[in-house]
């Protein structure tokens, strides 16, 4: 069955539909909670917060075909919510082994990356973030975010900009 | 600065190769397992005085004397399958014509009903000659109030023409009680953030209605594991055939709640076969409320001709309550160990200094929906699923194998499983009588 007819019936107050457009794009969703969230479980929170919200809004979303970035929306709000609601200053994680063999030079890099983006303010990392761990191009952003495109890319240079400073960036 | 955002890219792998958890699903169905949409309350008719009551029956059934003979419901051909077609052409629709326009101009026309004893189907066309009626239709959430009680909406289909400036529907509802006759649709637009509502009312025409083609009580069950599932009934109609039935009564589901032994079914498997053929299905539900839990299956209606009616019971997907303790070490080839007859193979467990890992292997359709594991008696919750990895035997049983990580490492290991969710195979026939 094709997204709009989903979202018909999702619209229709089917559960299952709903579940279902959510798991159809399950990865992307994911993946952006988890920007955020930084955890599994968190994750799944900030996720079951977000198909509540759907469900009780649906019928006021006009347009079908605008579901997915419509509910991308609401997933950003619900991360920002429950860490905001947590209080939690997102910590750098711990280092973590994995359980596959890996470059061992380009994860220190990967840490000591993340360790200097954390240092950055929240509107510069979230872009940066978005950006290049999501793929999201500037208009996307623009709309998750509900900010002008302009602004996205003003964000992400000055973000870019400190990153590197903060980075000491003669070897860069 | 290219430097860095190459930096950031091999940080983007990270996310890329993220893992979803086996239980995402069920915590997403969970979350809305609770949420109700708010419906108006249709029981105010009830406390009425009877004597109101009889009045008005006496007056309805004598009121509506239109013939509705021999009109047929046009231009829905698109949007019916082949039985509403056959129907239609037998004059077995009511054509009903009504509109209410709102005040930007879209339209809902009313256009025809048809009933039987399994649904109202209620045949309606909403138009906007303005912009995309796709993007500006009614509002979903519909209902038709009837004398004492509410239809509910079961779900439809529609067809909008190439211009996107017309939309024809057919939505099913639950069949009207017999002594209902007089109704009213409601439906609402969303404009500006305010919901502006419409209304239709149209009047049944009895002599219209189908009724069922065979409708009979099965009264039979199947066990599973030390359940049932019963089949309580079966009604066949002219657009539909519908099979009742129950996993569990209330006494059970309280027994259960008490010893913390609950069920969760989440789909029940079955096949309707008529005269050795399958038949389609074309919905299904299941509920659970103070009366247990309960299912309806909705088929595609039987054939004229009937000999011969099975139902085939495939099997049924379900999240058991569990209460497991298993004891681990580190190292390769643990245990098998077999909770509810199913088996979970612990093939090895494995630390770094920070978390402990188990690689586990299972059939594909079985998942531990709550795990944790206790690290010197302290309770640590998954963190996550990784390296996940489906294998097809020989004997055609798929196998899962995957490698659940927990943070924490420690002396004593205990795997504590909380929940399994799993598909139980019946595969037994239901012979139904037919007259």
């Amino acid at each position: 069955m094709d997204t709009e007819s989903l979202v018909k019936k999702a619209k229709k107050g089917d559960k299952n539909a709903l579940v279902k457009l959510i798991m159809d794009k399950k990865q992307d969703y994911y993946k952006i909670a988890y920007v955020y969230m930084k955890n599994s479980e968190d994750t799944m929170d900030a996720m079951e917060d977000m198909i509540v919200v759907l469900y009780q809004n649906i019928h006021k979303l006009k347009k079908e075909k605008a579901f997915y970035s419509w509910s991308k929306k609401i997933l950003v709000n619900c991360c920002k919510n429950l860490l905001r609601k947590n209080n939690k200053v997102v910590l750098l994680e711990n280092t973590k082994e994995e359980a596959y063999e890996e470059n061992f030079h380009s994860k220190e890099t990967g840490i000591i990356l993340e360790e200097h983006l954390s240092k950055l303010n929240e509107k510069h990392r979230e872009v940066i973030k978005l950006r290049y761990y999501l793929d999201m191009d500037y208009k996307t952003i623009s709309q998750v975010l509900k900010i002008p495109t302009g602004t996205v890319k003003s964000r992400i240079s000055n973000g870019l900009k400190k990153l590197k400073v903060s980075l000491g960036g003669e070897n860069l | 600065m290219r430097e860095i955002e190459e930096l950031l890219k091999n940080n983007k792998e990270k996310i890329d190769n993220l893992v979803l958890p086996d239980e995402l699903e069920d915590r997403l169905r969970g979350a809305l397992e609770n949420q109700e949409k708010k419906s108006k309350s249709n029981n105010k008719w009830i406390f009425k005085v009877a004597s109101i009551l009889i009045l008005i029956i006496l007056i309805s059934y004598n009121f509506d004397t239109l013939a509705y003979f021999s009109k047929k419901i046009t231009g829905f051909d698109p949007v019916m399958n082949s039985t509403l077609k056959e129907l239609n052409e037998i004059g077995k629709g009511q054509v009903i014509g009504k509109s209410f326009t709102f005040e930007n101009g879209i339209s809902v026309t009313l256009d025809a009903v048809m009933v039987d004893d399994n649904q109202l189907l209620l045949f309606y066309t909403e138009k906007f000659d303005e912009g995309n009626i796709g993007e500006n239709g009614i509002e979903s959430i519909m209902s038709i109030d009837g004398f004492m009680g509410t239809l509910h909406e079961k779900g439809g289909q529609g067809i909008m023409n190439d211009e996107k400036t017309e939309m024809k529907w057919i939505i099913s509802f639950d069949a009207p009680k017999f002594f209902q006759k007089e109704f009213k649709w409601e439906f609402g637009i969303v404009e500006g953030g305010k919901t502006k509502r419409g209304e239709i009312t149209f009047t049944l025409d009895r002599s219209k209605a189908m009724g069922c083609t065979l409708k009979s009580r099965i009264n039979k069950s199947v066990k599973l594991n030390d359940r049932k599932i019963k089949f309580d009934s079966i009604q066949a109609s002219e657009t539909s055939t519908v099979i009742k039935g129950s996993i569990q009564n209330i006494f059970q589901l309280a027994l259960d709640q008490v010893s913390d032994n609950r069920i969760r079914p989440e789909s029940l498997e079955l096949k309707l076969i008529a005269n050795g053929k399958e038949l389609q299905w074309q919905g299904k539900g299941m509920s659970t409320n103070f009366d247990g839990i309960k299912f309806d299956y909705e088929f595609e209606p039987l054939p004229k001709h009937l000999d011969d009616l099975k139902i085939k019971v495939i099997g049924l997907i379900a999240d058991y309550d569990e209460d497991k303790i298993v004891d681990i070490v580190v190292g390769d080839n643990i245990k098998t160990i077999n909770i509810q007859d199913q088996n979970i193979i612990i093939n090895k467990v494995y630390e770094s200094d920070k978390e402990t890992f188990v690689t586990i292997t299972t059939e594909d359709h079985v998942v531990l929906s709550r795990i944790f594991l206790m690290i010197d008696g302290k309770k640590v919750e998954l963190q996550n699923t990784i390296s996940n990895n489906n294998e097809k035997k020989r004997d055609g049983v798929i196998t899962h194998t995957r490698t659940l990580k927990f943070v924490g490492t420690g002396e004593k290991l205990e795997l504590k499983i909380e929940r399994i969710k799993y598909k139980k195979t019946v595969n037994e026939v239901i012979d139904i009588p037919v007259k």
